[in-house]
């Protein structure tokens, strides 16, 4: 297993994925989540997923990260192939290699902010390296939430110490489906800027699903995704980049390999 | 269907409060039971378990029932066994009863009919004898209940049949001489008498097979002609029955016709009352007057754990529908949204309560059969003496009664949560789920009731507890009881506001053991109302358990304590019907097990007040080495007489004072020695004794046991070596060992009857903790996420079954010491200085069992929670 602590060197892969599909149900009904997706994604870089409703960036993300078990394909993580590992290797990748941050929030309603942020440290037991989180509560300007529950904070505070809880163990990489789905574009715009903080200044991987052009421009790298395939890829994208990507996919229907329509695309549509 | 279109009416309160026309409720109620119905479908496995609890419950009710049933059977066959075949009892005056038999048999429609006479009797021949209840030969075999194994049923004078089992008591067989002693009475007025012997043969060996004559130790059978002259003549005022066989054509469906009854009862010549009635009916009349109710006294005291176990399921089932109704909020809120009135979402949920009441008492009711009839199928093979029915009668009530029972505690205790459902507001529906929450806190009401109740019902237990040791056992412990039971309403009703406590503090010890530990801590606290409701519903078992358990130690302890200031040694040999041989010494002493012996004497000797004493010697280092009594034997030394504080003052006497003790000789001083052993009292030194008596007899012998041994088993050694000397053998462990047995019999029925209602509260700990897991369906899968192991979520689970489970019981247990030392003190102080006593064992295996279920509940909710992939619970909405 891969414990190096992570050193940002600029090109190193973090997460690759080798012809990774992914199927559901069988015969007429089968759906092609995932129709064979090579993709890379460097170390220290902020990338978005981008793509129509139903396009698979969602199932890309799970196998990616372990959550959910590919039909065929690799999927990396540094130089270790999740789709190989057992229950107990994908928990302790979860623990030390892998953060989530959810469109829900998903904290625990029980917990205060702080017992929420260190959990993951705890389940793994180990001890909190105060240091950093100090610079992560900082950072993400919690300093004054810390003994709060979720029901007392709002949806972007709820957002931010959940993303607090995904960086805790300084993981290699960071997932993050809609992170902004829920929020309005203020505590939107606040959280996209803690996650590009967190790429440029403390280092971190992040991968974001996202519907929203604007979103995508905090990113260094978009990456379409449509039908289950890669479908494009911009760097450095602005808002009018990114749009325009997706406005492209819509010219690539319909696909003769799925019967499935790209849906219209969400927010910024 | 036909009703939508009907007219507004006067609605249910608050139907209309939803501000869209509501329809009638004729109209309402069947999209409501569709809706209802198909709410129940989806929340099938929720109810499951809720399910369970009341099936159990039920099913104790009906196997009770059965059983009562069974009993009542067993009791009217072994009445009516008597009676074999007949169809009919004549009951009469007696006055002419033989006219009344010749007339019956005169009667058309009758085969055969036979008075119903004994006699009873003493027979043997000197040396055996046996008490045995006559019988007459009768007219038909038919009315015959014995059955003739060997030989031949008597024909002449002089002859007889005897059971098997009294052949072999008296060492007859057949062709033997036997003789029947009776009393003749010769003289009515002073009922002086004498003695009749009469020699007779044996000429059959009989079978009971139905144990109709099983209460009177058999029956003889002889000629009519001996029976009339052996049995008395029938009192005047008294009833005289004659039984009688009918005719195929005097039968309709079983039972006599009313023209041969109504000819049987003109028949009779007798005066005074008659009566014509179906055997069955005899039986039903006999066995009420004879168990004068004791039927109803079981009854009533299963059904008491019965409704105990049944209310155990209301808990689980209450705390099922209050958990059920709040994961609904959101789907209340929007049907409220889409105009739902109140008294709908009311009455869905009881609805709801209703249908599962209906369906799982009728399962319980199945099971109960099932139960009942594998029990009697199986009894067989265990010889219990009683001739059981094979199979169950199920009566209308066996049915009615617990499905009625089970489907009121349903509703009744989905009343609450129904009401919990109606307040549920419109705007729930826009808020996040997170947020959401039915009615925190309790009420104040609810703690004025339960702090009356509790502290009301205890000062009634100190009440009792007061007149229980000043000697006013009854009224004590009624008042006890009764306070206990006012008490521990209050405190149920009141464990919302404490328990939580209980359980925090207990959490935080547990939260030192790891992560999964802390959450389930912090789970349990989450939502105090649930973990209390389902901890409170094994808290009642437990505590019930608890108070019968140590009651039973208190009583055991307190016994013990009697019994060895009765009996200072382990075995004493005293006179029986014959004296103790001076040679008992040495055979007792002969017996493994046996460590030491004391050879008692005994004299009598006159006080100078005129007392007279009954002083028992021996020899100093003996009484030492064989009493067990430590320090009771301290005071005793040359010269001295040992006394119970008791007996000096009824002598009036004190230590140390000099008692002048006169036996044969002339009188010897003897100084007054305290001892605490009764059994002691009146005991000198042998050669005090011989002193007061040269001639003192040789009375008894003292043994000491091996303490490794089993008492009882060497008393029972030590009996069968002095079998023949007529002898008394005994001891405290006999006595013991038979207490002992009593007890532990009674700890034993209690117990198991308790036991059902822990189960019932062991699945609501199973229910409460997978209606959670269901709850927590995408918190269990963030944690998995972010990397909670399998094994940790599993460890999380078994914490938070086993904390709910501890809570309980550790607080039922506090509570059951509590009752079971009040009861005690109330109960016992009659019999001395009560000892109260902590169970251990029992303390710790109910703790120990209370965990591990706890453990094993969280096992199935596990599992559901590991099943769903956290793919799945994350999009889960
Ligand atoms: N459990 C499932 N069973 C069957 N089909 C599924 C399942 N999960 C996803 N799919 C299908 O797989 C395809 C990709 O789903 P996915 O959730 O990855 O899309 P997405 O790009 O994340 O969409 P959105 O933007 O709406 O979140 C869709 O067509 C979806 O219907
Ligand atoms: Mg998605």
């Amino acid at each position: 297993m891969d414990t190096t602590v992570y050193v940002p060197v600029d090109g190193t892969r973090a997460v690759r994925a080798r012809d990774l599909t992914k199927t559901y149900g069988s015969g007429e009904a089968v759906v092609h989540a995932l129709a064979g997706v090579d993709v890379d994604f460097a170390a220290g870089e902020f990338t978005a997923i981008m793509g129509p409703s139903g396009s698979g960036k969602s199932t890309l993300m799970h196998l990616l990260a372990g959550l959910d078990t590919a039909t065929s394909g690799q999927a990396f993580v540094g130089t270790t192939d999740v789709t190989g590992l057992n229950d107990g290797a994908l928990t302790k990748l979860r623990r030390d290699r892998v953060g989530f941050v959810f469109q829900q929030f998903n904290l625990l309603p029980m917990f205060t902010a702080e017992q929420n942020i260190t959990l993951p440290v705890e389940l793994a037991g180990g001890t909190v390296d105060r240091q950093w989180f100090g610079t992560l509560v900082e950072t993400l300007g919690l300093t004054e939430r810390l003994t709060h529950r979720p029901a007392e904070m709002s949806g972007g505070q709820q957002q931010r110490v959940a993303i607090a809880r995904a960086l805790i163990a300084q993981p290699d990489v960071v997932f993050a489906d809609e992170p902004t789905g829920n929020l309005d574009s203020r505590s939107g715009a606040e959280v996209l800027s803690f996650l590009r903080r967190s790429v440029r200044e403390l280092g971190r991987t992040i991968i974001m699903v996202t519907h929203d052009p604007a979103a995508a421009a905090y990113a260094d790298r978009v990456v379409l995704l449509a039908d289950g395939r890669i479908a494009g890829d911009i760097t450095d994208p602005t808002p009018e980049s990114a749009l325009a990507g997706l406005d492209a996919l819509r010219t690539l229907e319909p696909d003769v390999s799925t019967g499935t329509t790209p849906a219209v695309p969400g927010a910024g549509a | 269907m036909a009703t939508t279109t009907t007219a507004p009416s006067t609605d249910a309160p608050g139907s209309s409060s939803g501000g869209v026309p509501a329809a009638g409720p004729k109209g309402s109620s069947l999209p409501t039971a569709r809706y209802t119905l198909a709410q129940m479908r989806r929340s099938a496995g929720r109810l499951t378990a809720a399910g369970i609890a009341i099936l159990i419950g039920t099913a104790f009710v009906a196997v009770t029932l059965l059983a009562g049933n069974v009993i009542t059977r067993a009791t009217y066959d072994t009445i009516a066994a008597r009676y074999a075949d007949a169809d009919v009892l004549v009951t009469t005056s007696g006055t002419d009863w033989r006219q009344d038999v010749e007339a019956i048999r005169g009667t058309d429609g009758v085969a055969a009919a036979d008075a119903v006479r004994s006699a009873y009797l003493n027979l043997g021949d000197g040396s055996v004898f046996a008490y045995a209840e006559g019988i007459a030969r009768p007219q038909d075999s038919r009315l015959m209940a014995l059955d003739l194994t060997a030989g031949k049923w008597p024909s002449e004078r002089g002859e007889i049949a005897v059971p098997d089992g009294l052949a072999e008591r008296l060492h007859v067989g057949i062709g033997d001489e036997t003789q029947v002693y009776r009393w003749v009475t010769t003289d009515p007025e002073t009922g002086d008498g004498e003695e009749v012997t009469e020699d007779v043969r044996v000429v059959g060996i009989t079978q009971d097979p139905y144990n109709a004559y099983a209460s009177s130790g058999g029956a003889v059978v002889a000629t009519p002609a001996d029976i009339d002259e052996w049995a008395d003549d029938p009192v005047p005022g008294g009833t005289f029955e004659i039984a009688a066989l009918l005719e195929p054509s005097a039968l309709s469906g079983g039972e006599p016709t009313p023209a041969v009854r109504d000819a049987l009862d003109a028949a009779v010549v007798s005066g005074g009352k008659h009566s014509v009635k179906t055997v069955d009916e005899h039986a039903q009349q006999v066995s009420a007057e004879r168990t004068g109710g004791e039927d109803l006294v079981f009854l009533v005291f299963v059904l008491t754990f019965a409704a105990v176990a049944l209310l155990v399921a209301g808990l689980v089932i209450a705390n099922t529908f209050q958990v059920l109704v709040a994961q609904r909020t959101r789907t209340l809120a929007l049907l409220r949204c889409v105009g739902a009135g109140r008294g709908q979402l009311y009455r869905s949920v009881l609805l709801e309560a209703a249908v599962l009441g209906v369906l799982a008492s009728l399962g319980g009711v199945l099971l109960g059969v099932l139960l009942a009839q594998t029990a009697l199928f199986v009894a067989p093979r265990f010889d219990l003496g009683v001739p059981l029915p094979a199979a169950v009668s199920i009566t209308p009530q066996v049915v009615l009664i617990p499905l009625a029972v089970g489907t009121v505690v349903t509703v009744v205790a989905a009343l609450a949560p129904a009401r919990n459902a109606t307040r549920v507001a419109p705007l729930a529906a826009l808020r996040p789920a997170e947020t959401l929450s039915v009615r925190r806190g309790a009420g104040r009401v609810r703690a004025v009731l339960s702090a009356l109740a509790t502290i009301g019902g205890f000062a009634l237990v100190g009440l009792g507890v007061y007149f229980g040791t000043t000697g006013e056992v009854q009224l004590g412990l009624a008042a006890t009881v009764l306070g206990g039971a006012v008490s521990l309403v209050g405190v149920i009703v009141g464990t919302v506001f404490w328990l939580p406590k209980v359980a925090a503090f207990l959490g935080a010890l547990v939260s030192r053991t790891g992560p999964a530990s802390r959450l389930a801590a912090a789970n349990t606290l989450r939502n105090p109302r649930r973990t209390s409701a389902t901890a409170t519903a094994l808290l009642i078992g437990v505590t019930l358990i608890m108070t019968m358990t140590t009651g039973a130690a208190a009583a055991r302890e307190t016994a013990d304590d009697t019994l060895d200031e009765t009996f200072p040694v382990d075995i004493m040999v005293m006179p029986g019907a014959g004296e103790v041989p001076p040679s008992a010494a040495g055979t007792v002493d002969g017996v493994d097990g046996v460590t030491d012996v004391a050879e008692v004497y005994a004299a009598d000797a006159e006080l100078p007040g005129g007392e007279y004493l009954y002083l028992q010697g021996a020899d100093l280092e003996d009484l030492r080495a064989t009493v067990h009594d430590e320090h009771a034997l301290d005071n005793l030394a040359p010269g001295t007489i040992l006394l119970t504080q008791d007996d000096m003052e009824n002598l009036g006497v004190a230590a140390g004072d000099t008692l002048e003790v006169t036996g044969t000789g002339s009188a010897v001083p003897l100084t007054v020695a305290e001892t605490s052993n009764m059994g002691l009292s009146d005991v000198v030194t042998l050669t005090d004794l011989r002193k007061v008596d040269p001639e003192a007899t040789f009375a008894a012998v003292w043994a000491a046991l091996d303490p490794a041994a089993d008492p009882a088993t060497l008393l029972a050694d030590v009996q069968d070596a002095m079998s023949d000397q007529g002898v008394f053998v005994t001891g405290p462990a006999a006595q013991r060992a038979q207490f002992e047995q009593v007890i532990n019999v009674m700890l034993g029925i209690v117990v198991g009857l308790l036991a059902v209602a822990v189960v019932i509260a062991v699945i609501g700990v199973a229910n409460t903790l997978s209606l959670s897991v269901i709850e927590r369906r995408r918190e269990s899968a963030t944690l998995r996420a972010i990397g909670l192991s399998k094994s940790q979520l599993r460890g999380m689970l078994a914490v938070e079954g086993m904390l709910i489970a501890g809570v309980g019981a550790v607080l039922g247990i506090a509570l059951g010491l509590l009752y079971g030392w009040t009861g005690a003190l109330t109960a016992l102080s009659v019999m001395g200085d009560v000892t109260l006593a902590v169970p251990w064992l029992d303390l710790g295996v109910v703790l120990v069992v209370a965990v591990v279920a706890g453990l094993i509940a969280s096992v199935a909710p596990a599992r559901s929670a590991l099943q769903a992939s956290p793919v799945e619970a994350l999009a889960a909405e």
